[in-house]
């Protein structure tokens, strides 16, 4: 296979001696939080936009309503996704540093979209929010903000996915050359599939989870309640049977490498149970699917179930790490030893020589032109940018003169490069213009 | 030793990539969140007990500008701070990774209750304000906020302190001879300018949130229907400008203190830093700038303080333009000073460790840079590829202050240079005139091609 792996960071990973798993479990379980935030973020802000169109073609306002109450688990979303994006990032690029770093690289500068697309998408989510009341009598042209944030939110996924694949498959770092060799492949089309799918799963078990609360609260928010509970099945039904079917082939469209050796470990069943968790989901709904109100302990099981599939579907793709990583990091550390240790024994060496070589004695004129960057452009034999030191002093003007154009610059004498006037006191001047007229 | 893929910039440059990302960081993160948080809890307070419900509410309206930007282009710059590090210099900040991992995660736990409490303080407000014991739990909230951000402010700030003094008392942070490296973990963190940073930051970020706070107590009132909200302007910019007559002096100084800790050759930096080369020994136009932004300040907190009735927008403006000047020029000025070094007297600029020097000018830079062409590292026998070969050490060596030919440009830089000129200028790094520049790492051949490379640059399209 044609490896390319950057050198490990040649300082230890600041494990605190805690062991492999602790690391694992840390980067799956934030990751899950992480995602929940991400998934509820796609779903309530298309809710949100979708129930506000609905509220106007049927002239509802419990749509409307539905739609407004959307932007909030919105607005805590968005900010608690970015937070907790931060805390598997910090574990990834602590643990498998050179892979990551790698895979960012080849997807830049379009990497650099998750940070200023996020901006704008965030800054009209909240204008879409704030303006609800102010804009009621504009409602195309709040669907329009609104709409166009949540299109914003759509393109950052298929940007940060196409990272993340490339640096679970490191042995792609040696053919892919930009973002789009990443993500027009199969692998980031399913996953992208999956991706969206489980967002709006989630989101409907989101709604229904909120809606039984509203539903609770009674007076004006039971309305929008009963219809976020009956939204909120419609949405997880439409999205889980596809998703259901396709969760287990994502983890085959993986490089023929880890794919192989896939199969091999116990992970290959994860995506197996995600899936079955999601169908005993789907039933429970079903069953469920014409009462109008649903109690509180249905809706925490099925949030309780739904998050167990995700768990279960991060855990399938920390498989992926594992089978993956294996054997680049091995390589890496045998190549970084190498590297360091060839380093490190000319380095020594390198202060021996300098510990033994005789101490040159620098006459105070050439330090004193070495400080003020005179040597940046001339030298004492050879013409560089300005004349050399010699080829001054042959021409025989007087020191006055010399003083003058060093101090206030010259140009003409020697071409139309320009000497810029340099800043130095009179006894600097002498020492230096003495120095220049001795080197005939 | 750069061994990652290769990110360009092509006409602004990496540096000016990052600067538009860094300086849009520290304007919203200290302004908005870290000074921000202290402003608008106190001015919580402040009219809650003077029973000034209008007062009460216009904070609100100020919170409500806060979050919005602190949340959405204060938080995404502090993630876009590492991502844009990730590709500008991945073993720069890998390293810093490997040393700071723990405190970054303290700092990650202390970003979480920084958000929860922003977003519980904001979204709460409103049904709180309707009685008084709501209101005094609102500002609790607020007061908790404005701990848990000054927090994550005393960590990075050790950092940003490490990178330029990393080592404390002579006492390394880790040994350069030994593979891994066992770092040292308190010296890194209790690095001279760690606290002093910590302490000029902390007032000058409140300074410049009630400067903030000012123009926007400004622009909410006067455009507001409401009049008893119109009538809180006076009351309100009066209180900010209090805070500032407060914090402005404090923070100056602190700001000398934190000047006393840096080293030598790094303050000597500080002109060139300011005003760019060609204006480096003009210390009056340094003196200048400094007294122009210092004055500017005084000199509107004064009419705030004295006339905030009356006080034009135009001072409200260019009291923040002054602050804005000066956080644009501390963030300029603290990463130059650095230089040549990313992480002082360990890593240059490049990303070239201070360890790697020796053993890459016997077997040549080009030599593991594994994500280059194959042909473009070795020079062909009849030298045909050496401009392309001058260009890869180029991309590895320059690239992360230097463009081909837009800001800090090679081409315009070497204009009218021969390739003697150039070719001497390239041996003699960092040089006297130079002392920011980090010193040529490769072996004499590889030397030969960047400056071959260079000097075509400003002959290209010239008729032979």
């Amino acid at each position: 296979m044609n490896w390319k792996l950057p050198f490990d960071i040649p300082l230890v990973i600041p494990t605190m001696g805690l062991p492999g798993w602790f690391f694992d479990s840390l980067g799956v379980i934030v990751f899950v939080v992480h995602i929940a935030f991400i998934y509820t973020l796609i779903g309530a802000s298309t809710a949100s936009v979708l129930y506000n169109i609905f509220g106007v073609f049927k002239k509802s306002k419990t749509d409307d309503l539905l739609a407004y109450k959307m932007t909030n688990p919105t607005t805590i979303s968005e900010n608690m996704g970015a937070l907790w994006g931060v805390a598997p990032l910090l574990v990834i690029s602590v643990l498998y540093t050179g892979f990551f770093y790698t895979a960012i690289l080849k997807v830049s500068p379009h990497i650099l979209h998750i940070i200023y697309g996020n901006i704008f998408a965030f800054l009209l989510s909240y204008a879409y929010k704030f303006s609800w009341h102010s804009l009621h009598h504009h409602k195309g042209f709040h669907i329009a903000i609104g709409l166009v944030a949540v299109l914003t939110f759509y393109t950052l996924p298929p940007v940060f996915m196409s990272m993340s694949n490339l640096y679970l498959q490191p042995e792609l770092f040696a053919s892919v050359q930009s973002i789009w060799d990443i993500m027009l492949t199969p692998l980031t089309f399913f996953r992208l599939i999956n991706f969206f799918l489980t967002a709006f799963a989630f989101t409907g078990i989101v709604m229904i989870y909120l809606g039984v609360k509203w539903v609770k609260a009674g007076g004006e928010e039971e309305a929008v309640g009963r219809l976020a509970i009956d939204q909120g099945k419609k949405w997880f039904m439409w999205a889980a049977p596809v998703n259901i079917a396709i969760l287990p082939l994502v983890f085959f469209a993986f490089s023929p490498r880890i794919s192989e050796a896939y199969i091999h470990t116990p992970f290959v069943f994860l995506p197996f149970a995600a899936s079955a968790v999601l169908l005993i989901l789907f039933f429970f709904l079903l069953k469920r699917f014409s009462n109008e109100e649903m109690s509180l302990s249905d809706a925490t099981k099925s949030m309780v179930l739904m998050v167990v599939a995700v768990a279960l579907m991060a855990t399938a793709r920390h498989g992926i790490r594992v089978v993956s990583f294996a054997e680049p990091l091995q390589l890496q550390a045998e190549a970084t030893e190498k590297y360091m240790t060839d380093v490190i024994t000319e380095y020594k060496a390198h202060k021996e020589e300098m510990k033994n070589a005789p101490a040159v004695v620098l006459d105070p004129a050439v330090s004193l032109a070495d400080s003020k960057g005179c040597l940046a452009c001339h030298s004492v034999d050879t013409a560089l940018v300005g004349p050399s030191y010699k080829e001054v002093a042959a021409k025989g003007e007087s020191a006055n003169i010399l003083t003058a154009s060093l101090k206030n610059g010259s140009i003409g004498k020697w071409g139309e490069t320009p000497m810029p006037p340099q800043t130095l006191t009179d006894e600097e001047a002498k020492t230096l213009i003495e120095w220049v007229l001795k080197q005939k | 030793m750069f061994d990652f893929p290769i990110f360009e910039m092509p006409t602004i440059g990496l540096r000016m990539l990052m600067a538009i990302n860094a300086i849009t960081h520290v304007f919203v993160s200290h302004g908005g969140a870290v000074g921000g948080s202290v402003v608008l809890a106190l001015a919580a307070w402040w009219t809650n007990k003077k029973g000034d419900m209008a007062g009460y509410e216009t904070v609100y309206r100020l919170l409500m500008v806060f979050f919005i930007i602190t949340t959405s282009v204060g938080a995404l710059t502090g993630i876009g701070m590492w991502i844009h590090a990730n590709i500008i210099s991945p073993n720069a900040i890998g390293g810093l990774i490997r040393v700071f991992f723990w405190k970054w995660f303290i700092e990650w736990i202390v970003f979480n209750f920084e958000v929860v409490l922003l977003l519980f303080w904001f979204m709460t407000w409103k049904q709180k304000a309707l009685t008084s014991e709501g209101r005094a739990s609102s500002v609790r909230t607020g007061a908790f906020y404005a701990i848990s951000s000054w927090i994550t402010l005393l960590i990075i700030a050790a950092i940003l302190g490490f990178m330029l003094t990393p080592n404390f008392d002579g006492q390394p942070w880790v040994d350069p001879e030994v593979y891994p490296g066992k770092v040292n973990y308190d010296n890194a963190l209790f690095n001279p300018t760690w606290i002093p940073g910590v302490l000029m930051r902390t007032f000058s970020s409140i300074a410049f949130a009630a400067a903030l706070a000012i123009m926007w107590t400004w622009i909410l009132t006067t455009f507001s229907k409401n009049e008893e909200i119109q009538e809180t302007k006076e009351r309100l910019i009066k209180f900010f400008a209090r805070i500032m007559l407060f914090t402005v002096p404090v923070a100056a100084a602190f700001g000398y203190y934190y000047l006393l800790q840096i080293p030598e050759a790094a303050r000597a930096m500080i002109p060139t830093a300011m005003m760019t080369r060609a204006f480096a020994d003009k210390m009056d136009l340094m003196h200048m700038i400094i007294s122009g932004i210092g004055g500017t300040v005084v000199l509107t907190t004064i009419i705030a303080y004295f006339s905030p009735k009356r006080m034009p927008y135009i001072a409200a403006t260019l009291m923040v333009s002054a602050f804005l000047l000066f956080w644009g020029y501390e963030e300029r000025t603290r990463e130059f000073i650095r230089k040549p070094y990313l992480i002082y007297n360990y890593m240059y600029a490049n990303g070239i460790r201070v360890t790697d020097v020796p053993y890459l000018n016997k077997v040549g830079i080009l030599k593991h840079a594994i994500f280059v062409n194959e042909k473009d590292k070795v020079i062909n026998k009849d030298k045909s590829n050496l401009i392309e070969v001058g260009h890869t050490v180029a991309r590895i060596e320059c690239r992360a202050c230097h463009t081909e030919n837009g800001i800090n440009g090679l081409k315009a830089l070497t204009a009218g240079w021969s390739e003697a000129a150039i070719r001497n200028r390239i041996n003699n790094l960092p040089g006297g005139g130079t002392p920011y520049m980090a010193p040529f790492v490769g072996t004499e051949a590889e030397k030969d091609a960047l400056a071959a490379y260079i000097v075509s640059l400003n002959k290209r399209g010239e008729i032979k």
